[in-house]
């Protein structure tokens, strides 16, 4: 006989060799709840929602671009990122000033139909044939707001993305070069658009 | 370096995008006076702080103009 057996009657050492694989049971459940613990919590942050402002700019009217611009540029101030998405008439509103690009004659009728970038967008309401926008250019300025040019020019240097829909383009006939130059610039289709959306915290249709 | 930002008549959002652009190149531990008398300007600049993580040190309403010091962490 051990010497340890000695020192225990039998029922005492039944139970503690009872205790002795309750205790083992226990931890090895509680183990295995801590693992399944850390896998759930890797799954919530890795769902996590990102902190992404995503805008779709549908409107060629003057007044939505200034929303536009003023929503991505105070987002990436915050720290967001952010990506607009511009469509149909929005497209139009991309447009450079004096470029001559090739085109079919019904490209040629669009092109003079559309506003030919930011500068001759109009309102979507009381645009006065054209006094509208010129109206609300001058409050803008004497109210120390930025333009919409100063605004596409701080989005440049805050990082904003800009994707343009190729389908809007071959619609209105736009060709990529008649388009403004701008750093973090994409063509695209609904794809791009609703891949780089999705995780993100906010979306727009303007 | 630079250590303020006047934003007086300057309207919403260039203040605050003024602060980001100062903040962005700024040494951590850099003290940013800001001035502006934009009325959005209270609420944003705490608003901007607690989003991005900056500490504001103080508020004051001076005649005709708000101002506030920034710290970045």
């Amino acid at each position: 006989m051990s010497a340890s057996a000695q020192l225990l009657s039998p029922s005492l050492e039944n139970r503690l060799a009872a205790l002795e694989s309750e205790v083992r049971a226990l931890a090895l459940a509680s183990l295995e709840q801590s693992s399944r613990l850390e896998a759930t919590s890797e799954l919530v942050r890795g769902s996590g929602q990102q902190e992404r402002l995503s805008l779709i700019v549908f409107s060629g009217s003057l007044d939505r671009l200034i929303a536009a611009f003023v929503l991505a540029t105070g987002a990436a101030a915050m720290g967001m990122q952010v990506s607009m998405f511009f469509t149909f008439w929005g497209t139009a509103a991309l447009r450079r000033e004096s470029v001559h690009v090739k085109k079919t004659l019904l490209e040629r009728m669009f092109a003079w139909m559309l506003p030919k970038g930011v500068k001759k967008l109009p309102l979507s309401q009381m645009n006065m044939a054209g006094a509208g926008p010129m109206m609300i250019r001058y409050i803008m300025k004497k109210n120390g707001v930025a333009s919409v040019e100063e605004m596409i020019e701080l989005s440049k240097e805050l990082g904003v993305e800009l994707n343009i829909c190729t389908m809007s383009m071959d619609l209105l006939g736009l060709k990529p070069d008649e388009l403004i130059d701008y750093p973090e610039r994409s063509f695209c289709g609904v794809a791009k658009f609703l891949e780089t959306a999705a995780p993100g915290k906010i979306t727009m249709f303007l | 370096m630079q250590t303020s930002v006047d934003a007086r008549g300057k309207s919403c959002p260039l203040p605050i995008v003024l602060i980001a652009k100062a903040m962005r190149d700024a040494a951590s531990g850099t003290r940013l006076t800001v001035q502006a008398d934009d009325r959005a300007f209270p609420e944003d600049v705490k608003a901007w702080c607690r989003k991005t993580g900056h500490e504001l040190l103080s508020f004051d309403n001076k005649p005709g103009f708000y101002q506030a010091v920034i710290k970045k962490p």
